[in-house]
């Protein structure tokens, strides 16, 4: 089994975030699962990881959709973080919106993190793929 | 002797010839020829005298005869002409120039002699008639060639009534030549007398058709400007160096509300603008005599002008002397306030138009979004359902099924009220007293209200009424003051404050509270989004304020925030009182 050491979930569905949970416990182990309701919620969590010197998540699922800060003002704040390892964010979305996937484009370019771009609903298979260490 | 200077002695005994030295050799022959018996040969001599003066003479040579009728001697006879020849001259010279002056000008000569009865026409005269050389009509029948209708009657009476007065004439006329062409001559006569007695007239033609027909051309040209320059749709002006008006058109004038010309003309802009608006305008025409290059259609706005407040495309152009210098220059206005007003009101409607296609594409993508997550969950939990081996967790599952079930309706009924929000257009507005409003709703609240010991301050005189849907107001006050209550502070105690204002077409009402503030450049927009919405999770913001806005908007209202971080927000809500 793939061992991650730092697993993080953006989401505020809470639905979205049990099902990725069940999946992902079956398929990786990891020492810690961090789960937030919405973009603020993760970049102030994400901060505090820094200040305190703990584990930076390894892998990042994200949802773009969401109230207060949404998936790409998280991310614009994420990559402006002092993080020197690859962290691999896998965005997914319920949008077929085409901006949303030009942004994804967009913050690609812009960043040395793996990010890719996956749709809803995500299956096991898709998971497996995509959570590893970048 | 004096004429010629000559010596009274020295003379005598002297060969004639010899005291001339210049003289003109057919002398000599002259006096040998008259020794021969042929007598009175004239010759004619000039002669220049000490003043510088030429004196003309004439000499005639008689042979003498003694009385056996012998030829002894020639008898030369001096005979000073030089008057004469001076008057032959003159007048050559004024039949020359008299000559010249008919020909250039067209002008003939007639003269009638009535003891004769005859008529003398010139050849220029004739010409003018188009008549042959031999054929000179009599006195009466030239009154025929005169066209019938006024031209002939004139002919006869101006020449009756110059016999009868003693008076001469001139008149311009039409007459028919020969060979049938019409054309304007000014036919001019003197009567003569003698004794008191008509005995003829004397008189002048001059063909002047051309110069009568271009006269009459730029007359009709003339007229042909004026018409076109009144009836444009422009303001037109002629101004001088000064920038005084010279020439002006109808429209200039109804502008300058004047109606008569004589009040307009070398007057300048100061007379009829604005002191601020005459100085630019002096200073554009200015320019464009210095640099001698137009101005054109620069938009202008009138303001503090009264009636002639508006927007306007001016061009100017100088006016160049032949020196290549400005004398002046043409001033042109046009009226583009309804257009400008036209293009104000496109734009508003191609903004309304775009604003909307955009809400649509949003909305369309909101509904995509929020079905695909519910099938999305559907799918997901299925999945799980069928691959479940403990029957604690199918439970959980199956619970969640339930839930995602109960959303979906959810969502759908919010998705339906929106679509009835923005498609119902026919939407009857009322006025409602707004103080009556926020009492129901703070009573609805009051329970939450006193739990967090938030007081609602409500400054809104009792008469303020607002133009809404009765429904939609009951719902953009719940929604406004719950996020009071939700995002309160809780480091002091919290307050909701309403009051109103007007603002142009709008009564405005202001929710305030001190609560905890957002960050508007980072979260404004996400404030009035939509969302996922459970009632089982107490954070969610839902769909609350998508629907507040989509309400206030589809009254022809507005809604904006003003916010600080750690001090509060206050939402705007403007309520049109016209549309």
């Amino acid at each position: 089994m793939t061992k991650i050491n730092c697993i993080c979930i953006i989401d505020d569905d809470p639905i979205t975030v049990f099902g990725m949970r069940k999946m992902l416990d079956s398929l990786v182990t990891y020492n810690t699962m961090n789960t937030f309701k919405n973009g603020k919620l993760a970049i102030d969590g994400i901060k505090d990881m820094i200040t305190d010197v703990q584990e930076i998540p390894e892998v990042i699922f994200l949802d773009i959709n969401m109230p207060i800060m949404d998936g790409w003002q998280f991310l614009e704040e994420f990559i402006a973080l002092p993080i020197t390892n690859k962290v691999r964010i896998n965005i997914i979305t319920s949008s077929i919106d085409s901006t949303d996937e030009e942004n994804w484009i967009l913050y690609k370019g812009k960043t040395h993190h793996t990010v890719t771009y996956n749709h809803k609903p995500i299956r096991k298979q898709e998971i497996a793929e995509i959570t590893k260490v970048a | 002797m004096n004429d010629f200077e000559l010596d009274n002695y020295a003379v005598i005994g002297k060969n004639i010839i010899s005291l001339f030295k210049n003289s003109n050799p057919e002398w000599k022959h002259s006096i040998a020829e008259c020794l021969k018996g042929l007598p009175k040969l004239t010759l004619t001599e000039s002669y220049v005298d000490p003043d510088g003066n030429k004196k003309w003479f004439e000499l005639k040579s008689t042979p003498w005869y003694e009385e056996s009728e012998n030829i002894i001697g020639t008898i030369i006879q001096l005979e000073d002409i030089t008057l004469r020849v001076l008057t032959e001259t003159k007048l050559e010279k004024l039949e020359i120039i008299s000559e010249d002056i008919s020909d250039i000008a067209e002008i003939g000569f007639w003269d009638y002699n009535l003891a004769e009865n005859k008529m003398f026409w010139d050849s220029r005269t004739k010409a003018i008639h188009e008549v042959p050389d031999d054929n000179i009509p009599n006195f009466i029948e030239t009154s025929n060639f005169y066209k019938l209708g006024y031209s002939r009657n004139t002919i006869s009476m101006t020449v009756n009534k110059a016999i009868t007065n003693e008076v001469p004439f001139s008149e311009k006329l039409q007459l028919i030549t020969t060979k049938g062409n019409e054309i304007w001559v000014i036919v001019s006569g003197k009567p003569l007398y003698k004794n008191g007695k008509f005995y003829g007239m004397v008189g002048t033609i001059q063909n002047i058709n051309e110069r009568h027909l271009s006269e009459v051309k730029t007359k009709e040209n003339q007229r042909l400007l004026r018409t076109l320059i009144d009836n444009l749709p422009l303001s037109v002006c002629i101004k001088d160096l000064e920038s005084r008006k010279i020439l002006v058109n109808k429209s200039e004038m109804e502008f300058c509300d004047v109606t008569d010309e004589k009040k307009i003309i070398g007057k300048d802009d100061f007379n009829f603008f604005d002191k601020k608006n005459a100085e630019l305008a002096r200073k554009d025409d200015l320019q464009v005599m210095r640099d001698l290059k137009p101005i054109l259609r620069k938009e202008i706005t009138l303001k503090d002008e009264g009636n002639k407040n508006g927007t306007f495309l001016i061009s100017k152009t100088p006016l160049i002397d032949t020196d290549g210098h400005a004398y002046g220059l043409v001033s042109i206005r046009m009226d583009i306030t309804d257009i400008k007003r036209k293009e104000i009101e496109l734009r508003k409607l191609v903004d309304v138009t775009s604003s909307q296609n955009e809400k649509l594409i949003n909305f369309a993508h909101i509904v995509s979004h929020n079905l695909r997550s519910h099938s999305a969950n559907f799918s997901m939990l299925l999945d799980f359902l069928t691959n479940e081996k403990s029957e604690t967790e199918k439970e959980r599952i199956m619970k969640m099924l339930v839930d995602s079930s109960d959303n979906l309706l959810e969502t759908l009924d919010n998705l339906n009220e929106v679509v009835h929000i923005t498609t119902n257009t026919s939407l009857h507005k009322k006025y409602i007293q707004i103080n009556k409003k926020i009492a129901a709703v703070q009573q609805n609240l009051s329970a939450e209200l006193d739990q967090h010991n938030i007081e609602v301050i409500n400054t809104i005189k009792n008469h303020v009424k607002i133009r809404v849907v009765p429904a939609y107001i009951d719902s953009i006050l719940t929604n406004f003051m719950t996020n009071g209550i939700k995002y309160r502070s809780p480091e002091r105690d919290s307050f909701i404050r309403l009051s109103a204002s007007v603002e142009g077409d709008y009564t405005v009402l202001h929710i305030e509270d001190n609560g905890l503030g957002i960050d508007l450049d980072k979260y404004g927009e996400k404030l009035f989004g939509m969302y996922k919405t459970f009632h089982n999770n107490k954070d969610a913001k839902g769909i609350g304020l998508y629907i507040t806005k989509n309400q206030i908007e589809a009254m022809k209202g507005k809604v904006t925030l003003d916010s600080k971080v750690g001090k509060g927000t206050t939402f705007k809500i403007y309520f049109n009182d016209k549309d």
